[in-house]
């Protein structure tokens, strides 16, 4: 285990390294001097120039690709458009979606397994047909559709909310204060529609697939309770494919988070891509590309790494 | 070069008049009114804070409050007036301009403002070497001299008259040159200290930028204790926010939502039109878009009035008839409304089938209308297009990003004439005064490969020569001034159909009830405290 451990670590290395070479390459394929852009409409070429000379655009494209890296790594990397290092921009922004993507999942986990776990026992029963049914209409609802809903009803009709924003932080937090915590509601819980739905068919899918085992009409013919066969015998191996879709939600969250974070004015990772990409802060998309492919690889591994703990037959040595 | 000039009148007519308003001193502001909070909405984030480099409007909401203008501008006439300059003189030969600081102002670091500190911002910013983007707005500049601690002469280069546009805009915001030159660009950026109204707390980048009072203000004592200005990038949320009351004023009301608001009995719509054009540009460098007759066609198979009310619904924008904005003098608005071409569709396919029998339109031709992703520009080129397939021509249209949108308009050695493109929609903005419109957009200097604004490479001498007149005339008066400016644009739009004149945008700000005192004016800056108003709210 600890070998395979080590082996995809270094895996990782390779296909990071892979990465800053394709995100490099997508950067100087995008049409557009950065330059120009940055400095607006009606700059003088002398204002360009010196902009293109601080961006280091004449050096030669090795060059440029070990400044940004090494940069990136060490902290120097300035983002021209923000006037701070693009690593000191990201960490700035991280905690922002980190709460929001774990609070969604969390949302999305206390409400689909169980909502997944009933629908499987009681198939076919009106039960199953709602929860189906709403799993459909999340996967469905546009995330940024549902943010204006929610803002609509509960910040402008019943005004319990606030509308948007990130209210009050503690040490950078929102969830640490009363304020923050209520303006955390609205995107999480538009963010999390997607996860539930997705979270609560797949639990239902597997729950179906493990109480149609043998082993699972053995333990009844044994004469266990109906509960201790569900949750002890179906529901805990039927968690395995749903904890290695939660690791693969990582990719979810954060393409969530680029609309909900940009509708609901939530200072996060997402609205940084968005920005910078329209800033043309070549810097600040490449860390923040680079750490999001790093946030993924990295669930991935975890995920790989669970799945032996939880399920014995699986070993990877 | 001899552009530039005639502006001395505008700028001499004030001195008399300025030198009287000077010493007029500002009320004083009851006390019932201080206190409270303002918060804004602002639809785009914040790059920059030092006004030497900011060139973008949204960040000189924030600098106007932060710092203090050595000229202010009056919201309604849009003339100069006394700000940090108690007064000015023009040289008789318009070779330079004196201006006569008021003495006790003071950063908020409690460094006193001197004519130091206002010939080092002006000095740095033309400095090549500092690459700022609003270098553009001082080409005319030759250098500030300190005179002594309260007087400071700007210089303008040899036969550019004291035409200074720039002077009564947001980037003329005073810096502390101490205080630059110990923190460096960067960091006065994130942390920017200058003299004005409200001082700068903090920014927490994409959420918010508070500002506070500045008790020491040395015009009259702010009546607000804190601005907060929140960036919503989507407009949806920002409606909502509005409506909840989340924040007190919104800088930009989508058309389709101003009835609401203008019925909502807790938000008034305040409109200003702006100083903008937005039109639709042909290339002039390469056939069929540089045959007169192909224009002429395309403005016929479009009823453009109806096109600009079914996009503005009447409410955030007004039909352009010229480049100078309505908002402006020399629009000649009515002689070119009455000679703007019609829609007249038997005419236009006429005069393509004309091209197309001379071979000018080739059998195969198909056309992109190319703009920016800007809803109300990809509307507009819609409209177009759609006209102009009804005609015979097969056109269609790109919205593209600024990047590869830029690329193309400004063109390169290797493509000087832009083959790759006839027809565009794009916008400017500019100072008040005619020339930041008619100059940059239709003169031969600016249709340059790589950077000028000139997009079509439009180029008639004489528009040029009327032009230059303009704004070179030492000593000439407002009224010589419009007279050659209407000339120029008589011959750009009524004899050359140089292009085809789309819009001039509205201001359109909501404002809920409880802020009192609050002004916009044509230049798109939102004012707290200034020689002409002090916001104030509801208890």
């Amino acid at each position: 285990m600890f070998a395979y451990a080590v082996r995809r670590v270094l895996q990782l290395f390779v296909v990071l390294f892979g990465l800053t070479l394709l995100m490099f390459a997508l950067l100087k394929a995008m049409p557009g001097d950065p330059a120009r852009i940055m400095a607006g409409l009606g700059a003088t070429p002398e204002s360009i120039e010196v902009i293109r000379h601080k961006l280091g655009l004449y050096d030669p494209l090795p060059v440029q690709y070990w400044r940004l890296t090494t940069g990136l790594f060490n902290g120097q990397l300035q983002a021209m458009t923000y006037h701070k290092p693009v690593w000191t921009v990201i960490v700035e922004r991280l905690p922002a979606t980190a709460e929001l993507g774990v609070l969604a999942l969390l949302l999305s986990l206390v409400v689909s397994i169980p909502a997944g776990l009933l629908s499987a026992v009681y198939r076919n029963s009106p039960l199953d047909y709602g929860v189906t049914t709403a799993a459909l209409v999340g996967i469905s609802i546009p995330v940024f559709w549902l943010a204006l809903m929610l803002m609509m009803v509960f910040g402008v009709i019943l005004r319990i909310l606030p509308v948007s924003g990130r209210g009050a932080t503690l040490f950078g937090w929102s969830f640490l204060t009363i304020d923050g915590l209520r303006h955390l509601i609205i995107p999480s819980v538009a963010l999390s529609s997607v996860l539930m739905a997705l979270n609560a068919r797949l639990t239902r899918a597997s729950m179906l697939e493990v109480m149609r085992q043998e082993y699972i009409d053995t333990a009844r013919a044994k004469g266990l309770r109906e509960r201790v066969v569900l949750i002890k015998h179906a529901f805990r191996n039927a968690l395995a494919p749903v904890v290695t879709n939660i690791g693969l939600q990582v990719g979810t969250i954060f393409a969530g988070a680029v609309l909900t974070e940009t509708t609901t004015a939530w200072p996060g990772i997402g609205r940084l891509v968005v920005d910078s990409i329209l800033r043309r802060d070549q810097s600040v998309v490449f860390g923040v590309a680079l750490f999001m492919a790093t946030c993924y690889m990295i669930s991935y591994l975890f995920v790989d790494l669970l799945y032996a703990y939880m399920d014995p037959r699986i070993t990877y040595d | 070069m001899l552009r530039k000039m005639a502006v001395c009148l505008f700028v001499s007519v004030f001195v008399f008049g300025l030198l009287a308003v000077a010493q007029t001193s500002v009320p004083e502001t009851p006390d019932a009114h201080v206190g409270g909070t303002v918060t804004v909405g602002v639809s785009q984030t914040f790059i920059d804070m030092d006004p030497r480099v900011g060139n973008s409007v949204y960040d000189a909401y924030i600098m106007d409050a932060v710092f203090d203008d050595l000229v202010g501008l009056d919201p309604e006439t849009l003339a100069p007036i006394p700000y940090i300059a108690k007064s000015w003189e023009v040289t008789e030969d318009g070779s330079s301009t004196t201006f006569y600081l008021n003495e006790g102002i003071k950063f908020h670091n409690g460094e006193d403002l001197t004519a130091e500190d206002v010939a080092y911002t002006f000095n740095w910013i033309i400095d090549p070497a500092n690459g700022s983007p609003n270098a553009s707005e001082y080409e005319w500049m030759l250098e500030a001299v300190v005179i002594d601690d309260y007087t400071v002469t700007i210089f303008n280069k040899p036969d550019w008259t004291p035409y200074c546009p720039g002077i009564v805009s947001e980037s003329a915001a005073i810096v502390p040159k101490d205080t630059c030159e110990e923190m460096g660009p960067e960091a006065f950026n994130l942390n920017p200290v200058g003299s004005g109204p409200y001082k700068f707390v903090e920014w927490v980048t994409s959420d918010h930028i508070t500002l506070e009072r500045n008790e020491d203000y040395w015009l009259v004592y702010p009546n607000l204790d804190k601005i907060i200005f929140r960036p919503i990038p989507n407009l949806a949320t920002m409606m909502l926010e509005l409506e909840a009351g989340g924040i007190d004023i919104v800088d930009n009301i989508p058309a389709q939502d101003v009835p609401r608001f203008q019925a909502d009995p807790n938000v008034v719509v305040q409109q200003l039109p702006s100083l903008s054009y937005f039109h639709i540009g042909f290339n002039h460098s390469h056939l069929p878009s540089s045959d007169i007759r192909f224009r002429k066609a395309c403005g016929m198979s479009i009823n453009m009035d109806a096109a600009i009310f079914s996009i503005f619904q009447g409410l955030t924008g007004v039909r352009a008839y010229g480049v100078t904005p309505a908002a402006l003098w020399a629009n000649d608005r009515e002689y070119l409304e009455a000679n703007a071409i019609k829609e007249d569709d038997e005419e236009a396919v006429r005069l393509f089938n004309e091209l197309k029998a001379e071979g000018i339109i080739p059998e195969d031709f198909e056309t992109t209308i190319y703009c920016p992703l800007d809803p109300r520009r990809v509307q507009l080129s819609t409209i177009l297009a759609t006209n102009l397939q009804e005609n015979g021509i097969n056109a269609q249209v790109q919205p593209l990003d600024w990047g590869p949108l830029l690329d193309l308009l400004y063109r390169s050695e290797a493509d000087p004439l832009g083959e790759d493109f006839e027809i565009y929609v794009m916008g400017w903005s500019g100072g008040p005064d005619p020339d930041n419109f008619i100059y940059y957009l239709f003169t031969t200097e600016n249709a340059v490969v790589g950077t000028a604004n000139n997009f079509s490479w439009y180029s008639n001498p004489e528009v040029d020569r009327l032009v230059k007149e303009a704004a070179t005339c030492p000593g000439c008066d407002q009224a010589t001034r419009e007279a050659l400016y209407v000339e120029a644009q008589r011959i750009a739009f009524v004899e050359d159909y140089a292009d085809m004149t789309g819009y001039h945008y509205i201001e359109t700000h909501a404002v809920r009830v409880r802020v009192h005192d609050y002004q916009i004016n044509a230049l798109g800056d939102i004012e707290f405290c200034s020689p002409s108003n002090n916001v104030w709210v509801d208890g």
